[in-house]
C-alpha cells in the first residue's frame, strides 16, 4: 500500500536544522516520502501546483513542517494562504520552530496551526518530538472526508 | 427682592431722558445772558435780567455788551474771553458793579457756539480773594500727606468743605460697582439727621446727571425753592437750538432734584465731584435746610479741594492694590514653584491647597482634573461641585468665571450657599473640563438705605407725573447668599495663574506623552530583541548539540576517550547556553507580562513547590517545617514560580547535610504579608549579599552548586512587580533565611 503513502511537505531554510530534521525523521521509522522545499514562496508553488512544481500529480502531502522563520514569505504567511485557500484549507499544518515567543504562539493558532512545536535544544528530544509529530498527523490522525489515511509501512 | 440689584431694578429711564443740561433757564440768584462772540451783542438773556440792567427786556436783546454794564467793564470781559483758548473754561473775569445794583462775580465760558456770561451778585467789592485758595490747599495738602486711609481723609475733607461752605451737613459717598452711593464721612449740625454707612440707591443719579458731574464738576442749587429765570428767546436765535448750560453755574434744575432735595429737607445744596481715573468716583454733598449762597471763591476752593482730595484717595487706591498686586504675585510665585516640582499636578496641588485658599481669600476650592476632583477646605460636595462644572461647562464660562451672587445665577447652588456664594472658576485646559475653583463663603450684610429704593418704583406705578422718593428714613435690608466680590486684582492673577497652569499643565502632557513614545520605543526594542535571541541565538546552539551528539553517536567507538570528553564538553556547554537563553527569555518575558492578581492559598503554593523540588532529592533526608500560610492576593503563576525557586534552592544548597532542615513560615504586619524560606544549609557571608538577587550572579563555583543563576533575579523581580521586597540573611555553613514581602494592597 505504499502507493497510497502521501509525502510530508517540509520546509526549511537553514540547512543544519534541515539535515538534524531529516535524521530525526529518517530515525522516526515513517516511510512517508519527505519534500524538502527552502522558503515559503516554493512551498506555496508546490502546494497550488505552479511554477517549477505544475508537473506535479494531484494530491496533497499528509503534514506540513513549517519553520516560522523562512524567506521570502515567512512560516505565518504560509499558514495563512493555506487556510484561505479552499482547496488546501484542511491540511494539517505543524509549526517548527526555534522561537518560545508568546506572540508568534498566539498568532500561529490564530490563523489555525494544528500543532506548534519549540524545536528542543537536546537532539533527543528533538528526534522524539518529530517522530511523535510524524507518528500522529502522518497515521494515526483521521483526515477529514476526501483525504487518504497514510498508511504506514509494515 | 433682597439683594442689593433691587437698586438697578428700578426703572427710572424717564428721569434719565430728561434733557436736564438745556433747561431753558436759570436759578435766579443770578443773571446770564448769551451773547455774540464777535460784538458782544445780546442774543439771550435770562428774563430776570431786567432787573439787573434796568432795562426792559427789548432794550437788552441786540445790544451790545458795552451799553448794558459800559465800556470799561465790557472790555475787561473781551479781554478775559480773550485769552479764553479752551471751550468751556470757565474764566473769572472779576467782580463789577453794574450800576446801582450793586457788586456782581462776572464768570464768562465758551460753549459750542455759544458765549455765555453769568452774573453772580456778592457782598464784597473787589474781586474774589484767592488767598483763602492758598492757605486752605496747603493745610489740606499737609494733613493728607500724613493720612493714608481713605476714610480718615474722606472725614477731613468733609470737615474742610463744611468749615468754608458753612452748610449745615457734608457727607462724601462713593459708588460701587453697580453704582450705589455709600456715605463714607459725614459731619453735621445738630438737627440734620445722619446718613452715615448709609447707600442711596444708583437711580438716585440719573445717567446724565452723572454725565454732567463728570465734566462740572461743582454744582451749586441755593435754593430749591426757586422760580427758574427762562432765558428769552427760548432758543438760541443763532442755531435754533436750546442752549446748552452744561457749564452754567446757574443752570436751572430738573423739577424732579427739587422735589428729590426737598423731600429729603434740603434747600441749599452744593456736590462736588470726586474723578478717579475718568469714572465718577464719588461725590462729597453739602445740604442746608435754608438757602444758601456759595460764592465763586469759595466753590473753586472746593473744586480744587475736590481734585486734591481724589488724586489723593486714587494714589491711597493704587498703592493698596499695588501692595496687594505684590502680595498675590509672591503667592502665586510660591504655589507655582510648589507646582512645578514633580510631574505630580494633583499631589502637587494638594501640597500648596493653604496657599491656593490663601491666594484668594477663599474658604474652599476644588480641583477637576483628569476625571477627579479634589476639594480643599470648606466646599460643596463632590457631587454639587460636579453639577457645578456641569453648568459652568454648558455656560461656557470661557477662561474664567466669578461670582458674588452665585445662588441667583445658579439656582442649584443655594442648597451650598453657606460655602459657596461666591466662586471664582479658572478653567485650566482647552479641551477638557479641567477647572481650579475657588469658593467663598455667604456674608450675610446688613445694608442701610436711605430710604427704600423700591420704593421709588412702586409710587412711579401710582402716580405720574414721576416723583422722587419721599422717604429718606433708614431702611435695613439684609442682603443673603452673596460673597464678598471678586477683586480686579484677584482676577488678573487668576489670569496669570490660569496660563501659568496651562503651560505646566501641558509641559507635563508633553513630557508624558514623550515618555510614553520612548518608553514604547524601548520595549519595541526590548522585544525584537529578545525575539531575535529566541530565534537566532537558541537555533546555533542547537545545532552544536545536535552534532555533537550524532558526532559521539557514529565515531565515539573510534574515538579516544580524550575525544568522547571534548564531545562531551562541547554538548554541555551548548546545552547550558540554550538554558541560559532560555532563563534570560523567561525573565524578561516576566518584566512584561501583565499581572493577574488573585486570591491565593499559600499553603498549597508552598506544598506543589515542595512536590516539584522533591523530584530530586530520592536518597536525601529532609526535614520540613511549614507553618500555617495565609491566603493572599497575587499573581498565583508568578508567586509559585517564586516559591518553586527558594525552596529549590533551600533542597539544592543543603545537599550536603545528614539531614536537611527547611522551614517555611509567614508573618503579617498591618500593610503586607511576610514569608521566610530557612535551611540549614551551606549559607553565605553576608559581604555578598547585596550580589544574590542579581542577574547571572553566583556565589558558589559551577562544580559545587550547577545553575544559571537566575533564581534569585526572577524572584525579586516577581516580588517587585506585586510591590514587595525580597532580601537574604545567611550564615556561612550554617544556612541562609531568604524572605519576601508582598503588600495587602497591591500597586494598581
Amino acid at each position: 500500500m505504499t502507493a497510497m503513502l502521501k509525502p510530508i511537505l517540509l520546509v526549511e531554510d537553514n540547512p543544519k536544522d534541515l539535515e538534524l530534521t531529516l535524521i530525526a525523521l529518517e530515525r522516526s521509522q515513517l516511510a512517508n516520502d519527505v519534500i524538502v522545499v527552502e522558503d515559503g514562496a516554493e512551498a506555496l508553488d508546490y502546494l497550488h501546483r505552479r511554477g517549477k512544481y505544475a508537473d506535479l500529480p494531484a494530491g496533497k502531502p499528509a503534514v506540513v513542517l513549517l519553520d516560522l522563520k523562512l524567506p521570502k514569505v515567512d512560516g505565518l504567511e504560509v499558514l495563512k494562504e493555506i487556510r484561505d485557500s479552499a482547496e488546501l484549507r484542511s491540511l494539517p499544518v505543524v509549526m517548527l520552530t526555534s522561537s518560545r515567543e508568546e506572540q508568534d504562539l498566539v498568532r500561529s493558532y490564530e490563523l489555525g496551526v494544528n500543532a506548534y512545536v519549540v524545536k528542543p535544544v537536546e537532539f533527543r528530544e528533538f528526534v522524539k518530538a518529530i517522530a511523535d509529530l510524524g507518528i500522529f498527523w502522518a497515521v494515526l490522525n483521521e483526515p477529514p472526508p476526501g483525504h487518504t489515511k497514510v498508511l504506514r509501512r509494515v | 427682592m433682597t439683594s442689593s440689584s433691587s437698586s438697578n431694578g428700578i426703572d427710572v429711564t424717564s428721569c434719565d431722558r430728561e434733557p436736564i443740561h438745556i433747561p431753558g433757564g436759570i436759578q435766579p440768584h443770578g443773571f446770564l445772558i448769551n451773547v455774540n462772540p464777535e460784538d458782544f451783542s445780546v442774543r439771550q438773556a435770562s428774563e430776570n435780567a431786567t432787573a439787573l440792567f434796568g432795562r426792559d427786556i427789548s432794550a437788552i436783546l441786540g445790544h451790545r455788551l458795552d451799553e448794558l454794564i459800559g465800556t470799561q467793564h465790557a472790555d475787561l470781559v473781551a479781554r478775559a474771553l480773550l485769552n479764553a483758548s479752551a471751550l468751556a473754561q470757565l474764566i473769572y473775569v472779576g467782580a463789577i458793579e453794574v450800576g446801582q445794583v450793586g457788586y456782581f462775580d462776572v464768570i464768562a465760558h465758551r460753549r459750542n457756539h455759544a458765549t455765555l456770561i453769568e452774573f453772580e451778585p456778592v457782598q464784597r467789592s473787589g474781586a474774589a480773594d484767592f488767598r483763602l485758595l492758598y492757605t486752605l490747599m496747603g493745610r489740606f495738602l499737609k494733613t493728607l500727606s500724613h493720612v493714608d486711609s481713605v476714610d480718615a481723609i474722606c472725614e477731613y475733607a468733609v470737615r474742610t468743605i463744611k468749615e468754608i461752605t458753612g452748610m449745615g451737613r457734608v457727607f462724601l459717598y462713593s459708588f460701587d460697582q453697580n453704582d450705589d452711593a455709600r456715605v463714607l464721612a459725614e459731619t453735621l449740625d445738630p438737627g440734620y439727621p445722619s446718613y452715615n454707612g448709609q447707600r442711596f440707591p444708583a437711580s438716585d443719579i440719573p445717567q446724565q446727571a452723572r454725565r454732567l458731574y463728570l465734566a462740572n464738576h461743582v454744582r451749586l442749587i441755593a435754593d430749591a425753592n426757586y422760580q427758574p429765570a427762562r432765558l428769552v428767546p427760548d432758543m438760541d436765535p443763532d442755531t435754533g437750538q436750546p442752549t446748552d448750560l452744561s457749564f452754567s453755574g446757574l443752570r436751572a434744575v430738573s423739577p424732579v432734584h427739587i422735589q428729590y432735595m426737598k423731600n429729603m429737607g434740603t434747600i441749599a445744596s452744593m456736590s462736588v465731584s470726586l474723578v478717579i481715573r475718568g469714572r465718577l468716583w464719588g461725590m462729597v454733598s453739602c445740604h442746608d435746610k435754608a438757602p444758601q449762597f456759595v460764592p465763586f471763591e469759595v466753590r473753586t476752593a472746593c473744586e480744587q479741594l475736590g481734585q486734591i482730595l481724589a488724586l489723593r484717595i486714587e494714589s491711597i487706591i493704587e498703592g493698596n492694590e499695588y501692595a496687594y498686586r505684590l502680595e498675590l504675585r509672591s503667592k502665586l510665585v510660591s504655589i507655582l514653584a510648589a507646582l512645578s516640582q514633580g510631574e505630580e499636578f494633583v499631589h502637587n496641588m494638594s501640597t500648596v491647597s493653604h496657599d491656593l485658599l490663601m491666594l484668594m481669600r477663599s474658604s474652599g476650592a476644588a480641583l477637576v482634573f483628569e476625571g477627579k476632583t479634589i476639594l480643599f477646605g470648606d466646599t460643596p460636595s463632590q457631587e454639587q461641585v460636579a453639577q457645578l462644572v456641569d453648568w459652568l461647562a454648558i455656560g461656557g464660562g470661557g477662561e474664567l468665571y466669578h461670582t458674588s451672587t452665585l445662588p441667583s445665577e445658579f439656582p442649584a447652588a443655594a442648597d451650598y450657599a453657606d460655602r459657596a456664594s461666591g466662586i471664582l472658576a479658572m478653567s485650566i485646559s482647552r479641551n477638557y473640563r479641567h477647572y481650579v475653583i475657588w469658593f467663598r463663603p455667604e456674608v450675610v450684610q446688613t445694608v442701610e438705605w436711605a430710604g427704600n429704593p423700591a420704593h421709588k418704583e412702586a409710587q412711579r406705578e401710582e402716580a405720574l407725573p414721576l416723583t422722587p422718593r419721599k422717604s429718606f428714613d433708614t431702611w435695613r435690608e439684609t442682603v443673603r447668599r452673596t460673597s464678598e466680590p471678586w477683586h480686579k486684582n484677584e482676577l488678573e492673577v487668576a489670569m496669570e495663574f490660569r496660563s501659568a497652569i496651562l503651560s505646566i499643565v501641558l509641559a507635563r502632557a508633553e513630557e508624558m506623552a514623550g515618555l510614553a513614545d520612548e518608553l514604547g520605543r524601548a520595549n519595541k526594542e526590548l522585544e525584537s530583541f529578545s525575539y531575535s535571541v529566541s530565534h537566532d541565538l537558541r537555533a546555533p546552539l542547537r545545532h552544536i548539540v545536535g552534532f555533537t551528539d550524532l558526532l559521539i553517536e557514529f565515531e565515539g567507538a573510534n574515538l579516544n576517550d580524550r575525544a568522547n570528553r571534548y564531545l562531551r564538553n562541547i554538548a554541555d556547554s551548548a546545552r547550558f547556553a540554550g538554558k541560559l537563553v532560555d532563563d534570560l527569555l523567561s525573565f524578561s518575558q516576566m518584566g512584561r507580562s501583565a499581572l493577574h492578581a488573585a486570591a491565593t492559598d499559600m499553603n498549597q503554593v508552598v506544598q506543589a513547590a515542595i512536590k516539584r523540588a522533591q523530584q530530586d532529592t530520592q536518597g536525601r533526608s529532609i526535614e520540613w517545617n511549614v507553618g500555617t500560610l495565609p491566603v493572599i492576593r497575587c499573581d498565583a503563576t508568578f508567586i509559585e514560580l517564586a516559591v518553586y525557586n527558594l525552596v529549590a534552592n533551600a533542597v539544592k544548597y543543603s545537599r550536603d547535610r545528614p539531614v536537611a532542615v527547611i522551614s517555611i513560615q509567614a508573618e503579617q504586619t498591618p500593610d503586607e504579608f511576610i514569608f521566610h524560606v530557612a535551611d540549614n544549609g551551606v549559607g553565605f557571608s553576608m559581604d555578598y549579599a547585596h550580589k544574590l538577587f542579581a542577574v547571572f550572579q553566583r556565589l558558589h563555583r559551577m562544580e559545587e552548586f550547577e545553575g544559571t543563576g537566575i533564581g534569585l533575579a526572577n524572584v525579586r523581580r516577581i516580588v517587585e512587580r506585586h510591590g514587595g521586597r525580597a532580601w537574604a540573611q545567611g550564615v556561612p555553613n550554617e544556612g541562609a533565611v531568604f524572605s519576601f514581602s508582598i503588600p495587602k494592597r497591591l500597586p494598581v
